[in-house]
């Protein structure tokens, strides 16, 4: 073989290996939001400003604050990478905001800026002037193409109505507005009940706004509805019957008895960790009245069941269901479990790795979290902050398996938390997991169990991954250790 | 924590930028919070934000309890109306809180001027409130019984460098409440004309009531089992002791004979510890044996050096007969002891002890905790006084404060066993602090406070020490350190606080952000 042929092998080869590593990288530090959308922040905190909409001065004033404070929440989002713009599950929702687009281009004359927000919460939601956020909650959640095509067909909606643009105005408007200041300087003439005439005033506006908004969701429903039959999107009105359950992640039971998923890998497991021991008021049966509920005109959206009657006679009558390929539905569960894991919350981290388990999956990259959970734990511990690494929830908010494992977090003593994270630290797993994963091992054992756990220790120990891992998506973790 | 209360202030705050600064800033300064912790047979079982949410009429207010769980999880809240409160205790029994507060009309009421404030007296009313609160969030009783309460005023400095004059009343001995497990709550107090005992049950009806006619400087109240224990401190030749012990029983009104704490020799006892035994929650009272010639001298550094106590001691009270009475003490003084001189200057770390908190384990030995007292001769001081002799004032300058000066050095932990055999079980290294002259007084100067925390589970004790760098966390079980943390941390401010049972919850203030970190870690 000549030397130019053995070259160019050599450069296939390559190619080959960074396209295969690319494939098991969920994104790259660069996908993430503060990075990949600087160019966009910047031309954004350019593009957006308050258009005149008032005669008066306080009411443009108002106004101006209410549209400011939009443009700060989104650029303080992009800042804090509350998105991502991965290679796969972006694509595949941005291909179904395209489809939707094309098709109506008559009202959507531009392609939207869509944004993939990594929380974990089943939502979507348009901040007016054409831009789009998706959580990975939602994809997540949705059971078919279908069903998460309506939910950004119903924001896109919203877009197109100018709901968000518009609610700005009628704020500005009312908090400008002379009923307004005088129900104030009612407030600070009266003597008596001065809060009680206060949150009148707010929640007067609240109930308007809420009327409004409710009055804005049906006409987004039926718009949405509109949209996805111009692109032949089939629409089922049990879609919103489905969403009324998306508040019931942590209630599902886990198929098998926690002690099951600890003895798989060989580690010792106590009972008596996962059983309450405490005498406090959590363990007791209390029942105020539910304060957490919203008083039904206080609520933005009308009831799941209220917009499934509305909507059936406008299903489809034979809907046909495209399943989201396994592979986004697998890369966005990597995906939120991750960014729950970076943000500190360990429970509902380790209680989806659990119910992704139970279905089966054998993937190394979840027993790889499993570990990282148990040596962030023990990180937590070692600087007294388990009970917030935990995130401790009531008992009525979750499944009874949840509230035992929440319990195991809580009461596992130290040496077995220690044990643990070695156990971990030796499993077979590791030896089907890539570099960066075994650099982040590193870097966990540096932060959990190096008798060293001086600041400069775990700055130098992250300096290292970061070298030694540009690009990972892991970075982002080590970013939070590293000096600079 | 999705507390309602921070829930409204949110409200409040977020809304201000865009409304009338002035009305939010207005009713929030109405606004006013404490949290108080909901104890049950001694131990945390919640938390309770008591909120005053605003005047709504002359002379009442709307109120807002936000109950919490021992995870401060929001678990519910109750809004009601009544007049003036001040919310002193809270305990839990039976799925019922109850709430003790001091109504009044006239305390935390504004007065214009002396005048208004001396005219409204004759008007003046204090009663103790007690509100019953199921689990439901219902009140399920409320109990109003007058206080004789002096009529009071302060003038309290407002922000804009004005006074205004509040009314003010105080009594004599603090309310105390306490609940008596499978029965109800017992609360004592003690007004301008009387000290009461009362019990309630958890329906809020009042079931007993006794006037305790003793003239006491202080009072605790311990309940066990369903009797209800008063130290009384009255008023003694040696000045730590005169303590007494009154019994009753609630289940049949009995009235125990009265127990007074005397060692054998007729020596006077300070009690450092009045609490239920863990193993087998009884009462127990723990102290130091206080020496007849010396012991009125205890003040200073100094003091300590001449031994105003004898030794420890420990009174287990199982019962009301004389065999029930179960009294250890061990002696100094009597130079039977190796480790400790007969003055109480301990041997081997060279130091003495000022001994501060004392406490049972889940084995029955009692355990007093010391901060141990360091003296040094004051050589230079000394040589510098002979030098300048000759002269007048010199000498008196460099000698006047003493010969010797005290600093506190490492804690001491002192051992009795059951049998009543005492032993330095360890010392816990603390770094040397400032030498102070002999005379000044040791609280001044004494840099750590002590507390304990117990885990059922483990039967594990943990001594909790708050120095001024280091907050030390050591298991008194296998006499270890478990944790130490350091009060600074870059820019965070950290202190230690008790939880629930086995945990203590770290609060972190960090200063650059302004953020505040709580956390209930486990022990």
């Amino acid at each position: 073989m000549s030397p130019a042929k053995i070259l160019l092998f050599c450069i296939l080869l390559s190619l080959l290996y960074t396209a295969n590593a690319q494939d098991q990288n969920l994104y790259n530090y660069q996908d993430l939001s503060h990075v990949y959308y600087q160019k966009q922040k910047d031309s954004l905190k350019k593009a957006w400003v308050c258009p005149s909409a008032f005669s008066d001065r306080d009411g443009q004033h108002k106004y101006k604050e209410i549209y400011d404070s939009r443009t700060e929440f989104l650029l303080s989002a992009i800042t804090h990478d509350d998105y991502v713009h991965d290679r796969e599950v972006y694509p595949y929702i941005a291909g179904i905001v395209r489809q939707i687009a094309n098709a109506n281009r008559g009202l959507i004359p531009a392609d939207p800026l869509l944004l993939l927000d990594r929380n974990p919460s089943v939502n979507a939601y348009a901040l007016g002037d054409n831009v789009l956020a998706v959580n990975l909650g939602l994809v997540i959640f949705s059971g078919s193409r279908e069903e998460l095509a309506l939910a950004i067909a119903h924001e896109m909606s919203h877009n197109i109505l100018h709901h968000p643009e518009n609610a700005m105005r009628e704020r500005a408007a009312w908090l400008s507005s002379d009923e307004y200041k005088q129900s104030l300087n009612a407030v600070l003439s009266s003597r008596y009940d001065r809060l009680t005439r206060l949150q009148k005033i707010l929640e007067g506006f609240t109930f308007s706004r809420s009327r409004h908004q409710r009055f804005h969701e049906s006409e987004a429903d039926s718009l949405a509805i509109i949209l996805l039959k111009n692109c032949n999107i089939t629409f089922n009105a049990k879609y919103f019957l489905h969403l009324d359950s998306a508040d019931e992640e942590y209630h599902q039971h886990l198929h098998q008895p926690l002690r099951n998923y600890f003895t798989t890998y060989q580690l010792p497991f106590d009972d008596s960790w996962a059983t309450r021991h405490s005498h406090g008021l959590s363990t007791r049966n209390y029942n105020f009245s539910d304060t957490t509920t919203l008083e039904d005109s206080l609520k933005t959206h009308p009831d799941c069941p209220e917009r499934y009657a509305r909507t059936k006679d406008r299903s489809a009558a034979h809907p046909q269901l495209t399943p989201i390929p396994q592979s986004v539905k697998d890369r966005t569960n990597k995906m939120l479990i991750w960014n729950l894991y970076t943000s500190g919350t360990l429970t509902p981290c380790l209680y989806r790795i659990f119910l992704e388990k139970d279905k089966g999956s054998k993937d190394p990259w979840y027993d790889f979290m499993i570990s990282n959970i148990f040596y962030g734990l023990y990180y937590a511990d070692r600087n007294l902050n388990r009970f917030n690494a935990i995130g401790i929830v009531q008992k009525e908010y979750i499944s009874k398996d949840y509230y035992s494992l929440q319990t195991l977090f809580e009461q596992m003593p130290r040496e077995s938390l220690r044990q643990y994270c070695e156990g971990f630290g030796a499993g077979a797993f590791w030896s089907s997991l890539p570099s960066p994963e075994h650099g982040l091992k590193s870097l966990l054992y540096t932060l959990a169990l190096d008798p060293d756990d001086s600041e400069r220790a775990r700055s130098k120990a992250a300096h290292a991954f970061a070298t030694d891992n540009a690009g990972s998506m892991y970075c982002e973790f080590s970013d939070n250790f590293e000096k600079k | 924590m999705k507390n309602t209360v921070y829930a409204l202030f949110l409200i409040l705050f977020t809304t201000t930028v865009h409304a009338q600064t002035k009305v939010f800033k207005e009713v929030s300064e109405d606004i006013s919070s404490s949290l108080e912790p909901i104890i049950q047979d001694g131990k945390l079982v919640g938390y309770l934000f008591f909120t005053t949410l605003e005047k709504s009429s002359a002379d009442s207010f709307n109120y807002r309890l936000s109950i919490m769980d021992e995870n401060l999880n929001d678990i519910g809240t109750v809004n009601f109306r009544q007049e003036h409160l001040d919310l002193k205790e809270v305990s839990f029994e039976q799925d019922v809180m109850c709430l003790a507060y001091i109504k009044s009309n006239f305390a935390g009421k504004e007065f214009k001027n002396g005048k208004e404030f001396k005219r409204e007296t004759s008007k003046a009313r204090t009663s103790l409130f007690a509100q019953f609160v199921d689990l439901n969030g219902k009140i399920v009783g409320t109990s109003t019984i007058p206080m004789d309460i002096k009529p009071e005023s302060d003038y309290v400095y407002t922000s804009n460098y004005r006074t205004k004059l509040y009314g003010n009343g105080r009594l004599k001995h603090p309310l105390q409440l306490k609940n008596i497990p499978g029965k109800g709550f017992a609360c004592f107090y003690g007004d301008d004309s009387k000290n009461n005992l009362l019990v309630y049950n958890t329906a809020g009806k009042m079931t007993w009531k006794n006037q305790v006619r003793e003239d006491a400087t202080d009072f605790a109240m311990l309940t066990s089992g369903t009797e209800i224990d008063l130290l009384v401190k009255r008023t003694d030749p040696m000045k730590e002791g005169g303590f007494e012990i009154l019994g009753y029983n609630t289940k049949d009104s009995t009235t125990y004979p009265k127990f007074v704490l005397k060692d054998k020799k007729g020596n006077s006892l300070k009690v450092l510890a009045f609490e239920n035994d863990p193993a087998t929650g009884k009462p127990y009272v723990s102290g130091m044996i206080i020496d007849p010639r010396n012991g009125n001298r205890f003040v200073t550094g100094n003091n300590l050096r001449h031994g105003p106590y004898d030794g420890v001691f420990s009174i287990n009270l199982n019962g009301h007969a004389k065999k029930d009475i179960q009294a250890s003490f061990s002696y100094w003084s009597d130079g039977s002891q190796t480790f400790v001189d007969n003055h109480g200057f301990f041997q081997e770390p060279q130091l003495y002890a000022n001994v501060e908190r004392s406490f049972k384990d889940f084995s029955g030995n009692t355990w007093f905790a010391a901060c141990g007292v360091k003296r040094r001769f004051r050589w230079g001081g000394l040589a510098w006084g002979t030098i300048l002799s000759p002269l007048i004032l010199p000498p008196f300058l460099y000698l006047g404060g003493g010969l010797h000066r005290y600093a506190f050095k490492d804690v001491l932990l002192i051992k009795q066993d059951g049998a009543g055999h005492m032993s330095l079980a360890t010392t816990v290294p603390e770094g040397a602090g400032q030498y102070q002259f002999c005379a000044y007084p040791l609280y001044t100067v004494d840099p750590r406070s002590y507390y304990t925390v117990s885990n059922p589970d483990t039967r594990s004790d943990y001594l909790i020490i708050n120095s001024e760098k280091n907050i030390e966390i050591y298991n008194v079980s296998q006499n270890k350190m478990a944790r130490s943390v350091p009060r600074k941390d870059g820019n965070s401010v950290i202190n230690v606080l008790p939880a629930k049972e086995g945990y203590v919850m770290v609060y972190e203030f960090n200063r650059k952000e302004r953020t505040t970190r709580l956390s209930i870690e486990a022990l």
